[in-house]
């Protein structure tokens, strides 16, 4: 490896969407690793995206429904049968799961409100355009200053035999509950501002921070 | 075009006779750490710290209720909330700084009911409204400084109440004796 590609990464900023002023409650970053652990590529940037069934899920906690909350699931189906529950927004999914936690994909659509999905999430296991996924982690909430944050961190592994291109898309897929508890629905979607590609045997790590400041 | 997600806040004052005698219309800037809080535990499926209204450290937790704000009428532990404070918000702010009870006694007001609207989508924002009236039936005028909402929620171990948004207005809001003040808190989110 040569001396220039040792240098260390500059993290590649997420396209500004101009005249928006935003002040950053949700950010992400983006890191890429080869197999020997090595950052490959980088992207962070705020996050403008958490879609509609974060806050219908939210007014069903707030509202205390008990039955007939309307939110869409990641798989397009309409539940007309949401209510409070415990397991609201939970994503702590474990190694192996992709149904709950942060989940990475191929579509470069740009964000809607009414996004349900990643456009085309990538799939758990080892097959082709396959990533392992590794346990969901997160920081608890720290205050500094004025600001109050908490992280929700995933590696995803590519050991499919070749590179894994065009990643282009980060979401966060949390529960819900209509009917049955387990119902599973899109947080928030982020399109980044580059095309990233795993090498096989390397990583994608995504970290959403979640902050508050008063 | 300005981001318009966030939480968005407005007041309404009206006299005797329901005439509108002063607005204010705010982005909220308030939503505490507590809000927070109770997220992650709601995202983690676990615990964390948080103080609740009483001022006791009795955690946060995964429950059915949180963030319930959904308040009856005369409830003036849950919903949103007034009061008379004007000190500067904090982050780690748990209740109001001088709040205002339910009743018709001196510096009192009567609380009226409240139930978040359903989410509605317009264009790429999708809000919901919750709003709440509170009365002056004690005899006097009443400046009101501040509003907030307490939600229900859980620690490991105790159920409680806790402060998760609270906003001093940029100009004192005095409700005559015999009128109302109206918080609209809205919640967006904008893709």
């Amino acid at each position: 490896m040569t001396k220039g590609t040792e240098r260390k990464q500059q993290p590649r900023k997420a396209p500004k969407k101009q005249g928006r002023v935003l002040k950053p409650e949700l950010s992400y970053k983006v890191e890429v690793t080869d197999k020997d652990g090595r950052v490959i590529a980088r992207e962070e940037g705020p996050s403008r995206s958490y879609v509609q069934q974060w806050n219908e899920i939210f007014q069903l906690q707030g509202g205390d429904v008990t039955s007939g909350g309307v939110v869409k699931d990641v798989d397009g189906v309409t539940q007309t049968s949401a209510y409070r529950s415990s397991r609201s927004f939970m994503c702590n999914a474990g190694i192996g799961y992709d149904r709950t936690g942060l989940r990475v994909g191929k579509d470069s659509t740009s964000v809607s409100i009414s996004d349900y999905a990643l456009g085309s999430p990538l799939a758990e296991g080892t097959g082709t355009d396959q990533v392992e996924h590794q346990l969901t982690y997160f920081t608890g909430p720290s205050v500094v200053g004025s600001t109050l944050s908490f992280t929700i961190q995933r590696s995803m592994v590519n050991h499919s035999g070749s590179t894994i291109t065009g990643i282009q898309e980060i979401g966060d897929y949390i529960e819900f509950t209509a009917a049955m508890y387990g119902r599973v629905a899109l947080g928030f979607r982020d399109v980044l501002g580059s095309l990233f590609s795993i090498p096989d045997g390397g990583a994608i790590t995504v970290t959403y921070t979640l902050k508050v400041t008063a | 075009m300005r981001n318009r997600g966030g939480l968005w806040y407005s007041v309404t004052v009206r006299d005797r006779h329901g005439k509108v005698i002063s607005r204010e219309r705010r982005r909220s800037r308030s939503m505490l750490g507590n809000w927070y809080r109770i997220l992650y535990a709601q995202m983690a499926f676990t615990s964390t710290s948080m103080v609740h209204t009483s001022g006791i450290n009795r955690g946060a937790s995964w429950l059915t209720d949180n963030w319930k704000f959904k308040a009856a009428a005369n409830e003036d532990w849950i919903g949103i909330v007034v009061g008379t404070g004007s000190t500067a918000v904090t982050i780690d702010d748990y209740k109001l700084a001088t709040q205002i009870m339910n009743g018709t006694g001196s510096g009192q007001m009567r609380h009226l009911a409240s139930t978040p609207g359903s989410p509605s989508v317009v264009g790429s924002d999708c809000s919901f409204l919750t709003s709440r009236t509170f009365l002056n039936n004690s005899g006097d005028s009443i400046t009101i400084r501040e509003s907030g909402i307490y939600c229900r929620c859980k620690g490991p171990t105790y159920y409680g109440y806790a402060n998760i948004v609270r906003d001093v207005f940029s100009t004192p809001q005095a409700v005559p004796d015999g009128g109302s003040i109206t918080i609209d808190y809205t919640l967006r989110v904008t893709a």
